[in-house]
C-alpha cells in the first residue's frame, strides 16, 4: 500500500516548516514582514492538503481500508522501514480506529487556527511553527515504535516552547518554562519505563528484535506478546512488574493529560499562550496524555489498570470536581477555560476507569470532541483578548449589543462546552454517565460515585452560564463598555475569525447531531480491545 | 578478529600503525621550524664566508606572517583525523608496539582509534576556531616588540595544542602504566599551560594556577597509587596487573592504590568531589581550550578510569561482584546531583556548562558502574559481557558526539568572549536577533545537552540509559517469562542510577532552558546589540557541531557500528 503517512503527514510538515523556519530567520526586519503573506498561505495550503489527504483516507478513497473492520492491534496504512537496526527501531508508522481520530483532528485544527490566527504578529516564524507543532502531533498518534513515539512525544514540546514564548502574554518565560520541565519531567519517567520494559522482553523472541540487543521497540509485536501472556491470572511480566511498569508510563501520561494533582502547569501555559497555541494545545495535545494511555498502560498492562481502577477513578473524580470548582473562582476569562479543560479531561480518566466499554468509547469520543469545541473557547478568548486587551470577565460587558459575533460565537461554545444536547460535547457526557451507571449496576459500586457527575454538571453550568452573564449580557453601567473602551469604537471580530468560528460551529454540531460518524469506529475499536484483551472477556455491560 | 600483530618500535609496521600521531609528531616539528625560516645565515669558521641555512634572520614574508601557525596546526590535526577515519575503512587491526624484551606498551585497535577521533576532531576544530580568538597584530617590520611578542604567542599557543593531542592520543594507545602517565602528563601541562593563554583577563592566569596546583596535586595522588600498584604486583604492565588482580584482588594495598588512581582520573573527568578547579578553569580559560577540557581531556580521563577500572581491577576480580562497584555508584551519584544544582545557581555561562560537564561526568561513571556491575548475576554468565559492551558503546559513543555539542556551545561563546565578554548570563541576551544562526545552534546544542530528540545528545544519553538498565534487568525477563514474579527489588541497584539520570535529566532542563530564553527574548546588554565580530573560521567550525548534532540525531547507524567495535575491542581485552 502507498505510503500516505510518512511524508504528507509527518516528513514534509516538519522538514517544510524547518526550512521555511530557518530560511526566514536569517532575513532582515524588512524581508520578514513582507513575506508573511506568502508564507501564511503556504502553510494555509499545506495544512489543507493534510486536511484532504485524511478526509480522503476517512472516505476510503487512498487504498483498500476499513475503518470499522480493524481488529485489536490491527493497522492500515501500515508502512515499516529499517532505522537503527542494531537497536532494533524502525520507523513504522500506522491508523487505526484510536489513532485515526486523532490524526484527523489535528489536520482539521492546523487550517482552522490558521484561519483564526490569520493576523498574528510575527506571522512569517509563527505559521512555519504551526506547521511543525502539526507535523509533531501527528508523528506521536501514528508511531507503532516506541522510540518513534518518544521521540515525536518530546518534539512536540519544541514548538510550543517557542509558542508560548515568543507569542505569549506578560508572564511567558515562566509558563512556557514550566509547561517544558513539566512535562519533560513526566515523560523522562515513563521513558525509562518504556526502557525497562523494552529490557524485560524475552530476548530474540520479537521478529524485529534489534541485532544487538535482541529486543523490538515495535508497539504492536509488544502488544502481541503482552496479549499472548496476559491470560487469566497470568501477568505479562509479572505482577510486581506489571505495576511499576503500569505506573511509570501513566505519570507521563497523566500529567500530558492533565489530571490533578499534575495539571499546575496547564492554567500557566494556556494563559500565558496565544490563541493558536491554546487551541493546538488544548485540542490536540492534551490528547496525546489520553491517547498514549490507550496505546501502551492498557493495551499492555490490562491487569494493573484493574488493579489501580480505583486510583484513576479517584483521580479522575478529582480532576473533574476540583476542575469545575476552581472554574467558579476565576476572574479571568482564559483560565476559567483551561480549568474547564482539566474537568472534561477528568471525564476521559473516568471513562477509562469505569471499565466498560461504554465508557472508554465516551473517552475517545470526549478526546475528539473536545478537541473541536476546546479550540473554540480559546478562539473566542484570543478574540476577546484582542478586541478589549483583556482577559478578565468583568472588562467588557454587554458584548450582545456591539459585539453580536463575538457574542453568539462564546455563547455556542460555552454551551457546546457545558454539554448541551444535540452538540458534541453532550454525547460523550452521557455516554459517560451511562457507563458509570453500568459500573455501579454491574460490578457492584457504590452509588455514591454518581455525586461527583451530578454535582459537576450543575458547577459547568453554573460557571459558564456566571461568565455569560458578565461578559455577554450584562451592562457595566446601563450596557456601556467600560470606561478603558470609552470613545473607541468596539469592532466586531473580524472576517476569518468569524470564517473560523463558523467551521468549528458547523462540526460541533455536525457530531451532536450524527456522532456516528466517528463514534462507530471509537465503538467497534473498543469492543475490539475488549475482544482482544483476554482479561476482558465476559466482563462490561454493552 | 585477528589476533595481536607485535610490532617492535620503529619495526615493520610501525608507521602503518603510530600514523596519526607520526602526522602529529611531524606537524610537532614543522611548527616549530617554519616560523623561523629566514635568511639567516652562518659564517663558516675560520672563513667570512657566510652560507645562507635558513634558520633566524629576517624571515620570509611567507613564515613571518602569523597566521601560519594556526593553519599548519589545523592542517596537521585535521590531517591525523582524517587519518584515524581513514583507518576505520577496511578494518581496524590490532597491533602492539612491544619492547624487545617482550613488554606490551602500546596497542592499536578499534578502541585507541575511536579516542583518537575523538581528541583530533575536538582539537581540530578548537584550533581552527581559535584562529580567530588570538589577536594577531598585523604583519611587517613596522610592529612594536609586544606585538611581535603577541604574535611570536601564535607558534606557542599552536605547538601546545599539538603536545596536547599528542599526550591524549598516547593516553589512548598506553598498554603500560608508566606510557600512560606519560601521556596523561603531556596532555595535562598542556592544558595547564593552554588555560593560562588567555591573558587579556586576570581570570585566564589565575585560572592556570589553580588548574595547575590542584590539578599536579592530583597527578601526584595518582602517580602514588600508581607507584603502590607497582610496588605490589612488580610490574606496569596492565596484563600482569589483571592477572594479579584475579588472583589477589582484595589486598589492602592494590585496593588503596586504585583509591589514590581514581583521585588522579576523577580530576580529570572532573568528578565530584574532585571537580572544584575545573568551574574555575573553564571560566577562565578561553572558550575553545574550555571546550577541550570539557571534550577531549574528559575523555582522556574516561580512558584512564576504564583501563584501571575495567581492566585492571577487572570485574570478575572478586567474588561478590566489583570492590569499587558502590562506592563508584555513590560518586555517580553524587557528581550528576551535585553538577546540576551547582548549575541551576550559576549565572556565568561558562561556569554553568563546566557545571553541566561535571554532571556529564556523573553520567558516564554511571555507564562505568553498570559495566562494572555486567556479571551481577550468575545467570548471566551466558552474556558474555554483551551487556557490558552494551553500555560501553553507550559511553564511547557519548563522549564521540558531546564533542560536536559541548565544544559547539563553547565555541559560540568564543564568539561573545571576542565581543567583550562572556561571563554573564545577559551577554546572550538578544544573541538570536543579533545573529540568528548563532542563537539557534546555542539552542540546538543546549536543548543536546539535556537530551531532547531528536538530537545526537538524546540518542547518546538514551543508549546510556539502555545499557544500564539492560544490566541492571539482566535476567529477570527471562525469569519472569519462566513464571516468577519480581520487581524492582530484584532489579540491581544500577537501575536507580538510571532512574537518578532521567530525574537529573529533567533537572538540568532548567538551567539549558533559561539560556534559550535569554538568547531568543532578552534584550542585548548596553551598547552590545550590533554586529558580532566576523570570523568565517569559528563559524564554519560551529555548523560542523551543528551538523554531526543533527545528523547523529537521526542517523547514528554508522557511528554506532565503530563504536561497538572499540567498545568490543576494550572487551577482548580484558576477556
Amino acid at each position: 500500500m502507498t505510503d500516505w503517512i510518512s511524508i504528507p503527514l509527518v516528513a514534509f510538515p516538519l522538514i517544510a516548516s524547518m526550512v521555511l523556519l530557518a530560511f526566514v530567520s536569517n532575513g532582515t526586519e524588512r524581508m520578514r514582514e513582507r513575506l508573511v503573506a506568502p508564507i501564511r498561505m503556504a502553510c494555509l495550503v499545506f495544512s489543507l492538503v493534510m486536511l484532504t489527504i485524511t478526509t480522503g483516507m476517512f472516505f476510503q478513497y487512498f487504498g483498500d481500508v476499513s475503518w470499522m473492520n480493524i481488529a485489536f492491534n490491527d493497522y492500515e496504512y501500515r508502512t515499516t522501514y529499517t532505522w537503527i537496526e542494531s537497536l532494533g527501531i524502525n520507523w513504522s508508522v500506522g491508523l487505526d480506529a484510536l489513532s485515526f481520530p486523532m490524526v484527523w483532528l489535528t489536520t482539521f485544527l492546523l487550517p482552522v487556527t490558521i484561519i483564526a490566527t490569520w493576523n498574528e504578529k510575527s506571522g512569517a516564524t509563527y505559521f512555519p511553527l504551526l506547521l511543525m507543532m502539526g507535523g509533531a502531533l501527528i508523528g506521536v498518534f501514528v508511531s507503532l515504535d516506541l522510540f518513534m513515539f518518544y521521540v515525536f512525544w518530546e518534539l512536540t514540546l519544541i514548538p510550543m516552547f517557542f509558542l508560548i514564548l515568543k507569542w505569549g502574554g506578560k508572564d511567558r518565560k515562566y509558563a512556557s518554562q514550566k509547561f517544558f520541565i513539566y512535562t519533560f519531567t513526566a515523560s523522562v519517567v515513563m521513558l525509562l519505563g518504556l526502557i525497562t520494559l523494552y529490557f524485560l522482553q524475552d530476548p530474540y523472541s520479537l521478529p524485529s528484535a534489534g541485532t544487538m540487543t535482541g529486543r523490538s521497540f515495535s508497539i504492536p509485536e509488544l502488544i502481541d506478546s503482552a496479549r499472548a501472556s496476559n491470560v487469566g491470572d497470568n501477568w505479562y511480566l509479572g505482577a510486581q512488574m506489571q505495576k511499576i511498569l503500569f505506573v511509570m508510563l501513566m505519570i507521563g501520561f497523566l500529567v500530558k493529560l492533565p489530571a490533578v494533582p499534575f495539571h499546575t502547569w496547564l492554567p500557566d501555559a494556556h494563559v500565558q499562550a496565544p490563541t493558536g497555541g491554546s487551541m493546538l494545545l488544548a485540542g490536540v495535545m492534551l490528547k496525546m496524555g489520553a491517547y498514549g494511555m490507550f496505546r501502551l498502560p492498557i493495551s499492555l498492562f490490562p491487569h494493573a489498570l484493574y488493579h489501580f481502577q480505583l486510583a484513576l477513578m479517584i483521580i479522575g473524580m478529582v480532576s473533574l470536581v476540583w476542575g469545575a470548582i476552581v472554574c467558579l473562582g476565576q476572574t479571568n476569562l482564559k483560565k476559567m477555560v483551561a480549568y474547564s479543560s482539566v474537568s472534561h479531561m477528568g471525564v476521559i480518566l473516568i471513562g477509562i476507569a469505569t471499565m466498560q466499554p461504554m465508557g472508554w468509547a465516551a473517552a475517545l469520543f470526549m478526546m475528539f470532541a473536545h478537541g473541536i469545541i476546546s479550540p473554540m473557547l480559546f478562539a473566542v478568548c484570543g478574540a476577546f483578548k484582542h478586541h478589549y486587551h483583556s482577559m478578565e470577565i468583568g472588562a467588557m460587558r454587554g458584548m450582545a449589543k456591539h459585539s453580536p459575533w463575538l457574542a453568539t460565537s462564546m455563547m455556542f461554545a460555552w454551551m457546546a462546552s457545558l454539554g448541551l444536547p444535540l452538540l458534541a460535547g453532550f454525547v460523550a457526557e452521557i455516554m459517560m454517565l451511562i457507563a458509570l451507571w453500568h459500573m455501579i449496576s454491574l460490578d457492584g459500586w457504590s452509588i455514591w460515585w454518581m455525586v461527583g457527575p451530578a454535582l459537576v454538571l450543575a458547577l459547568t453550568a453554573a460557571y459558564y452560564l456566571w461568565s455569560m452573564q458578565r461578559t455577554i449580557f450584562e451592562g457595566g453601567e446601563k450596557g456601556q463598555p467600560p470606561a478603558n473602551m470609552v470613545g473607541h469604537p468596539i469592532p466586531d471580530i473580524s472576517n476569518s475569525e468569524k470564517f473560523a468560528m463558523l467551521i468549528m460551529a458547523f462540526f460541533t454540531i455536525l457530531f451532536g447531531i450524527m456522532p456516528w460518524i466517528g463514534l462507530d469506529m471509537m465503538d467497534d475499536w473498543t469492543k475490539q480491545i475488549f475482544d482482544g484483551l483476554i482479561i476482558f472477556v465476559g466482563k462490561g455491560g454493552a | 578478529m585477528s589476533g595481536v600483530e607485535n610490532v617492535e618500535p620503529f619495526g615493520d609496521g610501525f608507521i602503518a600503525a603510530l600514523c596519526p600521531e607520526l602526522i602529529i609528531f611531524a606537524g610537532l616539528i614543522l611548527l616549530i621550524i617554519v616560523p623561523n625560516l629566514g635568511k639567516g645565515t652562518v659564517r663558516i669558521p675560520g672563513t667570512q664566508t657566510r652560507v645562507m641555512w635558513f634558520l633566524g634572520g629576517e624571515r620570509f614574508k611567507l613564515t613571518s606572517n602569523p597566521r601560519l601557525p594556526a593553519w599548519i596546526a589545523t592542517i596537521t590535526l585535521g590531517a591525523a583525523f582524517a587519518q584515524t577515519i581513514l583507518s576505520f575503512q577496511d578494518g581496524v587491526d590490532r597491533t602492539a608496539i612491544v619492547t624487545d624484551s617482550g613488554k606490551q606498551l602500546m596497542l592499536v585497535n578499534g578502541f585507541s582509534r575511536v579516542f583518537e577521533l575523538i581528541f583530533f576532531g575536538a582539537l581540530t576544530l578548537a584550533a581552527f576556531a581559535s584562529m580567530n580568538r588570538l589577536e594577531v597584530k598585523g604583519v611587517g617590520p613596522n610592529l612594536s616588540t609586544d606585538d611581535l611578542y603577541n604574535n611570536r604567542r601564535q607558534a606557542d599557543f599552536y605547538i601546545l595544542m599539538l603536545t596536547c593531542g599528542l599526550g591524549m592520543s598516547v593516553v589512548a594507545l598506553a598498554q603500560d602504566l608508566f606510557v600512560l602517565f606519560i601521556g596523561l602528563e603531556l596532555a595535562s601541562f598542556s592544558t595547564y599551560v593552554l588555560v593560562a593563554f588567555y591573558k587579556e583577563t586576570k581570570a585566564g592566569t589565575e585560572a592556570g594556577m589553580k588548574y595547575f596546583i590542584v590539578g599536579s596535586v592530583a597527578s601526584g595522588v595518582g602517580l602514588y597509587g600508581l607507584s603502590m600498584l607497582y610496588l605490589w604486583a612488580g610490574s606496569l604492565q596492565f596484563n600482569v596487573l589483571a592477572e594479579q588482580f584475579v588472583i589477589n584482588g582484595t589486598d589492602p594495598l592494590p585496593l588503596i592504590a586504585m583509591g589514590f588512581v581514581l583521585v588522579g582520573f576523577g580530576f580529570k573527568v572532573s568528578a565530584a568531589p574532585f571537580h572544584f578547579a575545573a568551574p574555575d578553569a573553564y571560566a577562565g580559560a578561553s572558550s575553545p581550550i574550555a571546550g577541550i577540557l570539557a571534550t577531549a581531556s574528559k575523555a582522556m580521563g574516561i580512558i584512564g578510569l576504564l583501563r584501571m577500572l575495567l581492566i585492571v581491577a577487572a570485574p570478575e576480580a572478586s567474588e561478590d561482584g566489583t570492590v569499587w562497584l558502590t562506592l563508584l555508584g555513590i560518586l555517580s551519584l553524587v557528581t550528576m546531583t551535585w553538577g546540576n544544582i551547582a548549575a541551576l545557581g550559576s549565572t556565568n555561562p561558562k561556569r554553568m556548562l563546566a557545571y553541566s560537564s561535571v554532571a556529564h561526568a556523573g553520567y558516564m561513571l554511571a555507564a562505568i558502574t553498570a559495566i562494572g556491575a555486567w556479571n551481577w548475576d550468575d545467570s548471566l554468565a551466558g552474556d558474555a559481557g554483551e551487556s557490558a559492551v552494551a553500555v560501553l558503546t553507550a559511553l564511547i559513543f557519548h563522549l564521540v558526539v558531546l564533542v560536536a555539542f559541548k565544544l559547539g556551545a563553547f565555541l559560540v561563546l568564543s564568539i561573545l568572549e571576542s565581543d567583550g565578554d562572556a561571563s554573564r548570563l545577559s551577554s546572550l541576551g538578544g544573541l538570536a536577533k543579533r545573529e540568528p544562526f548563532l542563537g539557534v545552534a546555542m539552542f540546538i546544542f543546549m536543548i543536546s545537552l539535556a537530551g531532547v530528540p531528536p538530537l545526537a545528545g538524546f540518542v547518546s544519553k538514551l543508549l546510556v540509559i539502555m545499557g544500564i538498565v539492560k544490566v541492571a534487568v539482566g535476567e529477570i525477563g527471562a525469569q519472569i517469562v519462566a513464571g516468577g514474579d519480581l520487581g524492582l527489588a530484584d532489579v540491581h541497584w544500577v537501575w536507580w542510577l538510571a532512574f537518578a539520570m532521567v530525574i537529573n535529566s529533567a533537572i538540568s532542563m532548567f538551567y539549558y532552558l533559561r539560556i534559550g530564553v535569554v538568547m531568543f527574548f532578552e534584550e542585548p546588554e548596553e551598547g552590545r546589540g550590533g554586529p558580532l565580530p566576523s570570523g568565517w573560521q569559528v563559524r564554519f567550525a560551529v555548523l560542523a557541531c551543528l551538523m554531526v548534532t543533527l545528523f547523529m540525531g537521526v542517523a547514528s547507524d554508522k557511528l554506532l557500528e565503530i563504536c561497538e567495535v572499540a567498545a568490543q575491542s576494550l572487551n577482548y581485552d580484558w576477556n
